[in-house]
């Protein structure tokens, strides 16, 4: 066991929580969006998060078996939110359908924000845990001075 | 007799990285659903130190639990993380004393 593990542990916490905000911020981005690779509109995207025990490093493996207790967290699944598209009557729209209704993301961008804040707020909470275990070290480090 | 003091140091110092530990995954994992915060009873496992057994890890009773099954609480983990801190900087401190006093003994008391 050593403090170095801890930071793995709240890395692996850093990692996810970015790539959750990166998934909602490009939610929020793409809620006019209609034109997509695969084709119709944008489809919202969500990050599911799981436990991992404590990452990559040289003494990982034997940690593993004294400290079953440790764990990081990573992104499991990167789910699509498949409900029905809205759809709005907008006839001049180049995509809009015989009726003229053109289908646009489901979106709810109040939903996205307060899920952004949640995510910013986590990885606030990693980047401070971090630090206290830096200056943990650090005062380790002094002992020898 | 400061081999003694240095060595119960030592493994308060490990028992406090060891929930050190398990603070940084209860932060990391705030919002994986059915992660159950994890700590271990400071009190009892200070009492029963010995060298070669790692501290128990239990789930902690008593928590909100959200509606995805997790039930990290980040303000408890975050007063555990300044509590290890200081609790760590006392125990350095105290081993600084230690090895300046046997500095002190191999200069034959001359600083």
């Amino acid at each position: 066991m050593s403090l170095f593990s801890c930071l793995s542990v709240s890395g692996s916490g850093m990692s996810a929580q970015r790539t959750r905000a990166e998934l909602l911020v490009e939610n929020i981005a793409n809620t006019e969006t209609t034109r997509t690779p695969d084709g119709g509109p944008y489809q919202r995207k969500n990050a599911i998060f799981a436990t991992e025990t404590a990452p990559s490093s040289f003494t990982s493996v034997f940690e593993s078996v004294s400290q079953a207790g440790v764990t990081g967290v990573r992104v499991d699944e990167i789910v699509v939110d498949t409900s029905e598209p809205e759809r709005r009557y907008q006839p001049g729209h180049p995509d809009a359908d015989a009726e003229g209704y053109v289908a646009f993301p489901k979106s709810n961008p109040a939903e996205d924000m307060v899920d952004l804040m949640g995510a910013s707020r986590g990885y606030q909470a990693n980047v401070a845990a971090i630090s206290a275990v830096k200056e943990m070290i650090s005062r380790s480090i002094d002992l020898l001075r | 007799m400061v081999e003694n003091v240095a060595q119960h140091l030592e493994q308060y110092m490990d028992l406090v990285t060891s929930r050190q530990q398990l603070v940084a995954s209860n932060i990391a994992n705030a919002d994986t659903p059915g992660y159950k915060t994890k700590d271990i009873d400071f009190q009892a496992e200070l009492q029963s130190l010995t060298a070669d057994s790692a501290p128990r890890a239990v789930e902690v009773d008593g928590l909100q639990v959200k509606n995805d099954g997790n039930n990290v609480s980040l303000d408890r983990e975050a007063r555990l993380l300044a509590e290890n801190t200081l609790r760590f900087t006392v125990a350095i401190n105290l081993a600084r004393a230690e090895v300046k006093s046997v500095k002190s003994a191999i200069q034959e008391g001359q600083s």
